[in-house]
């Protein structure tokens, strides 16, 4: 690394740089969510900054998850130094917009000067920091940003919270020569979202990537505030690497066996009803404040003609409601947790949405009714009611 | 550097690194022994050993070199003490609002962490665990094997459950380390899913020569005092505090002369004096507690006949003569009341004045 190898030639670190304020604070902004507020381990709620060149690298890791980004800078003296995360996000939010002038001093000590405005604060020894994992040379693929985006927002929210199952707090990310797949699960229902038609150079066959909930969260608010137009993507054994422009997010990797999604996708759903996502929306929403608080079960029964939304329960009463279909075969009382169905209903947009289903005991399947660039299927399990 | 440095209980040791030799290292282990039994010491030793990068063979068994960048990582968590103090510092500094939902850890290489019980009640909580369970199943960054280190055994309730899980499951590269004095103390479930390994106490002659050795500033007669008193636990012979500990002693010896002779009470109330209310004044009436215990035991030593078990020999006749004016009936007595003034200062009761009763109480 140059930058280290400056440092130490000179015998006593230095660091001098000026940086405008709008720059350093939006990558002060950006990198927030990863720098660990709640540690008892100092280093973590540090900075590091490296100065080389013309451009200022930013670090923050909580050891799972690492965020590296920059910006350009007037650099006198390179070098590096660690800060305190949080307060100085909080000082740079309040400077004029001018430029900041960043200095290190004896002691780990770093002088910040803004036009008539001079502070001071301790950081620690570069050394401390945890070592980052190097981005890989090979194996790079390149994912169109839009893609990986939508991609996350509509899994997303089906990734388990529960501790105890470990291999669902993640989303399977599966990249094929011509199709990118995402799915996510936690056990009671699954996100399966496939865009196929695009390209992936350097994948032959199938690469299967678990990427940590936590890891997805970053990314998605790295994806929407960027222009680029498409992320570089690459693993070794123990990391995942995403280049989002001039910032990489790197997240170890979890271990374990995604679950076997494929065997519970429905195969057959002979009862399928087509109705606007609005108008379900806010039927369910409705009929679910009268359902049972702990289970938010909703009774769904299909007529002819008519789909029937109702709750009830002991202490808050009974609420029934009914949208007008297209439906004329058997009918069916099926049960869902009302929540499960607005997550969906709310990740798919406007529209009309398709209920497929089979019989009272079996998952039930919901997708948007007209999607040609995205295959987006949600898998419900039923409840008993 | 290395296990060479490890003192006492060369078979356990042997048979631990017999496992590593092997690639049979268990993925839980109790380490079960006395204070000072050097549990953290073997611990932090096995884990440098599993992620040692120039791995050595001392004996034809893994060892582990001590100046890798994993290894000297390792050992910045060794004082534990310190590193713990830092932690609750860092704490200490947060915001409000984060303070209540943070807890200690002690992570002095991304792939090892060491949870100390979190004051001010000190027990393992379950926000520890919830981290441990967050964490472990994430690869190893920079090491082999992500190695836990529990320090202590005080789990709460929902901190021990939440740990079953974890440790009947740990994924390959995990080795979770439960430190403990008593085996006892953990739940029976936590027992059954580790193996357990127990440290004994050294003997006498191994700690006094051990002492010969690295305490060469101490009088034979201190090294013989001190190697009784640590009670078998080398790490605690060696850094014992023998002025502290002669203060303390000569404070127990006025309240028991109180009680039992004398009855001079202007010596004892001077001597109550000073232990007066607040955090500093801690340390120093826990260590006179514990010293009166210590003399109590001597005394029912020298009542029982076996004065060879004798731990404060250098003060032996003075202790006869107590144990003379002493019978059993009023050693069990005096025991039983001191347990009253320990649990009293848990509840904060005015220490100089816990003392004087407990000594005026005592008197025949």
């Amino acid at each position: 690394m140059p930058v280290e190898a400056l440092a130490s030639a000179a015998g006593t670190a230095t660091m001098e740089i000026t940086i405008s304020k709008f720059e350093l604070l939006r990558e002060l902004t950006a990198t927030q969510g990863v720098v660990e507020r709640k540690t008892t381990i100092p280093i973590l709620s540090n900075y590091l900054f490296e100065a080389a060149g013309d451009r200022l690298s930013l670090t923050a890791t909580d050891l799972d998850l690492s965020l590296r980004t920059s910006c350009g800078a007037k650099v006198k003296k390179e070098g590096s130094c660690t800060i305190p995360a949080r307060k100085l996000h909080d000082y740079v939010k309040l400077l004029p917009d001018a430029d900041i002038t960043l200095k290190l001093l004896e002691n780990h000590w770093v002088s910040i000067r803004c036009g008539r405005s001079n502070t001071k604060m301790v950081g620690m020894a570069k050394s401390n920091f945890p070592a980052l994992p190097v981005f890989p040379t090979a194996g790079v693929v390149n994912i169109p940003s839009k893609v990986l985006r939508s991609l996350i927002a509509k899994t997303s929210f089906a990734i388990a919270n529960e501790e105890s199952r470990y291999t669902l707090n993640g989303a399977l990310m599966v990249l094929k020569p011509e199709s990118i797949t995402m799915v996510a699960t936690d056990g009671h229902r699954l996100a399966h979202i496939e865009r196929a038609g695009e390209k992936f150079d350097g994948i032959s066959g199938e690469m299967k990537t678990l990427v940590p909930k936590k890891a997805m969260d970053e990314l998605k608010s790295l994806l929407d505030s960027t222009e680029t137009d498409a992320i570089e993507f690459a693993k070794d054994e123990s990391t995942l690497y995403f280049r989002i422009g001039p910032r990489l997010l790197t997240s170890r990797q979890l271990t374990g066996q995604f679950p076997n999604f494929e065997a519970v996708l429905p195969k057959e759903t002979p009862k399928s009803i087509t109705i606007p996502a609005s108008e379900l929306s806010s039927a369910i929403q409705r009929v679910a404040q009268f359902a049972d608080e702990r289970s938010r079960a909703v009774r769904i029964r299909l007529e002819k003609g008519e789909l029937k939304l109702s709750a009830s329960s002991t202490e808050t009463g009974e609420s029934e409601d009914s949208i007008e279909t297209n439906y004329d075969g058997e009918s069916l009382t099926i049960g869902f947790n009302a929540q499960y169905i607005l997550d969906f209903l709310k990740a798919s947009g406007s529209g009309d949405v398709k209920l497929e289903l089979k019989d009272a005991q079996s998952a039930g399947q919901l997708r948007p009714a007209d999607s040609e660039d995205y295959k987006y299927r949600y898998i419900v399990m039923p409840m008993r009611i | 550097m290395g296990f060479s440095d490890f003192h006492g209980n060369a078979g356990v040791v042997h048979r631990l690194r017999e496992m590593l030799a092997h690639q049979r290292f268990p993925q839980a282990v109790i380490l079960a022994g006395p204070t000072g039994s050097g549990k953290y010491t073997l611990a932090l030793m096995l884990a440098k050993t599993l992620n040692c990068l120039q791995p050595v063979t001392t004996d034809g068994l893994p060892d582990f070199c001590g100046k890798c960048s994993n290894c000297t990582r390792i050992a910045v968590a060794e004082d534990l003490e310190a590193r713990t103090a830092e932690a609750v510092e860092a704490r200490e500094n947060l915001r409000e609002t984060d303070k209540k939902e943070t807890r200690l850890f002690i992570q002095t290489h991304p792939d090892v962490l060491v949870i100390p019980p979190d004051p001010p009640q000190l027990m393992i909580k379950v926000d520890q665990v919830r981290r441990v369970i967050d964490s472990i199943y994430y690869r190893p960054a920079e090491a082999k094997e992500r190695v836990y280190v529990f320090t202590d055994a005080a789990f709460m309730k929902e901190a021990a459950n939440s740990l079953l899980k974890v440790l009947e499951e740990p994924p390959e590269f995990a080795t979770i380390f439960l430190l403990v004095e008593n085996s006892g103390e953990l739940l029976p479930t936590i027992r059954s899913r580790s193996m357990l390994v127990t440290l004994e106490a050294l003997s006498l002659e191994e700690i006094e020569h051990y002492l010969a050795k690295h305490r060469s500033d101490w009088t034979s007669k201190q090294r013989a005092l001190v190697a009784r008193l640590a009670e078998g636990a080398v790490g605690k012979a060696r850094s014992f505090d023998l002025p502290a500990y002669t203060a303390a002693r000569a404070h127990a010896l006025i309240i028991l002369n109180s009680a039992l002779r004398t009855g001079d009470h202007g010596e004892l109330f001077k001597t109550t004096e000073t232990y007066r209310a607040g955090a500093e004044g801690r340390e120093k009436i826990e260590r006179l507690l514990r010293t009166l215990y210590g003399l109590l035991q001597d005394l029912m030593f020298l009542q029982s006949g076996t004065p060879e078990l004798l731990h404060n020999i250098d003060i032996e006749s003075e202790l006869r003569k107590l144990s003379e004016a002493a019978n059993f009936d009023w050693i069990a007595t005096a025991a039983d009341r001191l347990a009253e003034v320990d649990r009293g200062m848990r509840r904060n009761l005015l220490r100089s004045l816990s003392l004087d009763a407990f000594a005026a109480a005592l008197e025949k």
